[in-house]
């Protein structure tokens, strides 16, 4: 209906120009900061010295390995989870489903305080070590990286089901019966029909799982404190600690790389099905 | 013509580089029923379009009652449209659907009232005026749209496919219904469709368009019994269509002799003009059907395939045999190249 | 395996996994009533006084309302931007359409630290802007991927001819959008609104660094809070959180089905 571009242009740009102004240039130069020589010119001195430090090598590491490990237990935990939902009926099956998305609207603060009253030198595990007697005293659970892998589970395990669950939904009604019918083992019903099936959105959910994980900042700060730095709590502690832009510079480029480069991968897919 | 009402002229209509029409002109009379018949494609519905006021001409003029609306907004233009997916509102009732216009243009309260359920009257939807349109048929939903246009008391009215999302038996009913409905307002139709059947069982002049241009215009009867073009004819069921050639019938397979003079370089015969049963031609029957009145052959003769319908009591030919049959002058219809 | 049995897994499998999804509230709730001075669990004692407390707390009280103006005025400034966005990309044949929508989708993109980052390093400091209207802007930036994301997808499904149908009826373009598409996309606007509320209200990462005297957001001043005290006070506060966000998205489902929009 004689609509000419400029109209549409004058529609769509205001919400573009604010993000852009707000959002993309104040956060291109602090990614160029890493890039700025001592002389001005253009340099990789940041990142030679932000990966020559055993520490920010350790949190690096630390960061890649609990996203991974993260990623792979949602994704063992959520096929299980996803199957069961899908095997339910009508309502039932509504209502579980709501109950797996309903933590993702809670206060990730709130959902990682619950951590504390479980971890805690009080908590719910260590009245139970020592009721028990297994322990004289209470154990160190809190900051610990088992107490951050926990916390990042929970947090993001809704993710990884809620992919699964719509994944597994697309499979035809019948193939697994089907495929039972010919003589196929569980085990080989799950790694012949329905992983291939649903790789697409385990793919999806692992992508979102492992970037979420990376970039969590409320977890690692509550369960893991200074003692189990991430690369957010790192980014924080130069930043507030030591004012060192360089460094912070350097993580937010790792992140924004791994995160825009998980999103990609999901583009890819999401053009690639349709 | 001295009776225009709406005329188009010199109207050239584009889509970003590509030309969709050129140079149309077009007068309709006032309180015609007039069709924009032709293939997806042609032109028709961006024509109704750019009358409706949706598309801007690249260049030329549409005057309506002698006034140059060129320029007019569409909501300015008085046009009605009854679109294809009819486009009702899914958030209003059916009362409101129609009102939504009269609201518009700040009647009395009672005017509206008046006038919209008047309008639902004419389209024989009295009683339905709660109704949202998701809980009526395609049939009711096709009134609705029509009296939502209506009660504006358009200048002219644009149909684009009225009956093509109805099933075959609501069809009739609302082609019926198009044409009382017509008669009783008096309001200037103009309707698009790429059904020849539905142009000429409604239209009092059908347009038949063409990548753009009017390959003819004319009354149902005369598009039906005198095509000017190969396009025209196989549009209104001329389905064997052949060249003259030195005194010959050809086709690209072969040719058979013509037995009657002509000057005309094409010639075209409805299967019903074809004469089976006798004749100088010979054809092998390759596919055979009944159809009510007659029987439908196809002929595989010299000139390939030919179309030809036979009476009922003549009797049936079976696949393989051969049928002796004419091609007549009585029925012949001459074509301009 | 036969039925029963299967179906008695299939109930294992899902009771351990809620239990580990949503146990922790129930945790929390129940270590919020503890009538100790220390977080205990399982709770010694019954009593509310912690609930009570949470809202005599005068640095709760202050960064609750901040975080809910926010989140209110965030969340309908992205949609006042958003909305017109989200019809444009929908409705016209934008050269730059691509581009757009990659723009405007970037905030879920680049983790909300970096951006808490650079606004406060490049736009607070040097251009003398307050916190509040950083994050202010910084929370409107957040929502908007997903108001544009949302209402687009509400208006997807609206056929563009409806609106042509309005204009020919006698509306100007104006009003064939507020009087045809908005009553259409209603549903879409406010499940994008309760999404975009609820993101906003919850989020961390960008209001780390924006924080000033006075100003802090209710997450980031719970995570000030935890540090110096231990009563439990923070796990009332979050327990209620947790109540106020149940309750949004329950009476959210009940009136528009949001789920089918998440």
């Amino acid at each position: 209906m004689f609509r000419n571009r400029r109209e549409g242009l004058a529609l769509a740009l205001p919400a573009a120009i604010f993000s852009s102004l707000l959002f993309l240039a104040p956060v291109a130069v602090l990614l160029s900061e890493a890039f700025r020589g001592t002389g001005g010119g253009f340099s990789l001195q940041g990142y030679v010295d932000f990966f020559s430090a055993p520490l920010n090598r350790t949190v690096f590491l630390r960061t890649l390995k609990l996203g991974a490990l993260v990623a792979g237990s949602a994704a063992v935990i959520g096929y299980a989870a996803a199957f069961c939902i899908v095997n339910l009926g009508g309502r039932a099956r509504g209502t579980i489903f709501g109950m797996v998305v309903l933590p993702l609207m809670i206060s990730p603060v709130a959902r990682t305080y619950a951590w504390i009253v479980i971890l805690g030198r009080t908590g719910i595990v260590n009245g139970a070590i020592t009721g028990l007697g297994l322990s004289e005293s209470p154990l160190r659970l809190l900051f610990t990286e088992t107490a951050v892998y926990l916390g990042l589970l929970q947090l993001f395990l809704p993710l990884m089901i809620i992919s699964l669950v719509s994944a597994m939904e697309n499979i035809p009604r019948d193939v697994i019966p089907a495929a039972r019918v010919l003589g196929a083992s569980w085990i080989s019903v799950f790694f012949k029909v329905i992983l291939p099936l649903t790789k697409e959105g385990l793919v999806i959910g692992g992508t979102l799982v492992f970037t979420g994980s990376l970039t969590a900042y409320i977890t690692p700060a509550i369960l893991g404190g200074s003692k189990v730095l991430m690369l957010e709590t790192l980014l924080y502690q130069r930043v507030n600690v030591s004012n060192d832009f360089v460094s912070a510079s350097v993580i937010a480029m790792i992140l924004i790389v791994m995160s825009f480069s998980a999103n990609l991968l999901l583009k890819k897919i999401a053009t690639a099905r349709s | 013509m001295s009776d225009t009402y709406v005329q188009l002229t010199d109207l050239t209509l584009t889509y970003g580089q590509s030309v969709a029409v050129p140079e149309l002109n077009l007068g309709i009379r006032e309180g015609e029923l007039i069709a924009l018949l032709g293939p997806s494609g042609c032109g028709k519905t961006t024509t109704m379009r750019a009358i409706a006021g949706l598309l801007a001409p690249a260049s030329g003029r549409i005057t309506i009652d002698g006034r140059d609306v060129t320029r007019v907004p569409a909501n300015k233009r008085g046009i009605g449209l009854v679109f294809q997916s009819y486009a009702l509102f899914p958030h209003l009732n059916a009362f409101e659907n129609v009102a939504f216009g009269l609201r518009l243009q700040k009647l009395s309260a009672n005017e509206i009232t008046e006038r919209t359920l008047q309008g639902l009257a004419t389209v024989g939807l009295t009683g339905y005026d709660k109704r949202k349109p998701a809980e009526m048929s395609g049939g009711q939903q096709q009134r609705l749209a029509l009296a939502r246009s209506l009660v504006m008391q358009p200048k002219v009215l644009l149909l684009d496919e009225p009956l093509s999302n109805l099933d075959a038996r609501l069809r009739l009913e609302m082609r019926t219904e198009l044409q009382r409905v017509q008669k009783e307002t008096g309001v200037t139709m103009v309707f698009v469709t790429h059904d020849q059947a539905e142009a000429l069982a409604l239209a009092d002049r059908i347009v038949l368009m063409k990548e753009g241009r009017i390959e003819q215009l004319g009354t149902p009867a005369d598009l039906y019994a005198r095509p000017e073009t190969a396009f025209a004819a196989e549009f209104m069921g001329f389905e064997n269509i052949f060249r003259v050639e030195g005194g010959k019938v050809v086709s690209d397979k072969g040719t058979l002799p013509l037995g009657f003079a002509t000057t005309s370089p094409l010639l075209a015969w409805r299967p019903d003009g074809v004469t089976v049963g006798s004749g100088p031609h010979e054809g092998r029957v390759v596919a055979t059907s009944f159809a009510g009145a007659h029987r439908e052959y196809v002929l595989e003769s010299a000139l390939g395939p030919i179309k030809a319908d036979a009476d009922i009591a003549l009797p049936r030919v079976e696949i393989g045999e051969t049928l002796t049959f004419d091609l007549p002058e009585a029925t012949a219809r001459p074509l301009a190249a | 395996m036969n039925t029963i049995g299967r179906t008695t897994a299939n109930w294992i499998i899902l009771g351990l996994t809620l239990t580990f999804l949503i146990g922790p509230f129930l945790i929390i709730i129940l270590a919020g009533a503890s009538d100790t001075e220390f977080l205990a669990f399982p709770p010694q004692g019954l009593t509310l006084r912690w609930y009570a407390k949470v809202f005599t707390v005068e640095s709760f009280r202050a960064s609750f309302m901040l975080s809910m103006g926010l989140a209110i005025f965030g969340t309908l400034l992205a949609l006042v931007l958003g909305v017109p966005a989200a019809y444009a990309l929908n409705r016209y044949d934008l050269p730059g359409a691509e581009t757009v929508r990659t723009i405007v989708a970037a905030p879920i993109i680049v983790p909300g630290i970096i951006v808490g980052l650079a606004l406060l390093r490049y736009v607070v400091v040097p251009l003398d802007v307050t916190v509040t209207m950083a994050l202010f802007m910084a929370h409107t930036a957040l929502v908007l991927p997903y108001a544009v994301r949302v209402v687009s997808s509400s208006m997807h499904n609206l056929r563009g001819d409806m609106e042509e149908a309005a204009v020919l009826l006698g509306c100007s373009r104006f009003q064939a959008f507020t009087k045809v598409v908005l009553p259409n996309i209603r549903g879409g606007v406010l499940a994008a609104f309760i999404l975009g509320f609820v993101t906003s209200f919850n989020q961390v990462p960008v209001s780390l660094f924006l924080s000033g005297p006075g100003v802090r957001t209710l997450p980031i001043d719970m995570l000030a809070y935890m540090e110096i005290t231990f009563d439990p006070s923070v796990a009332a506060l979050s327990a209620l959180l947790a109540f106020m966000s149940l309750a949004i998205v329950f009476v959210a489902e009940r009136l528009l089905g949001f789920s089918r929009y998440v």
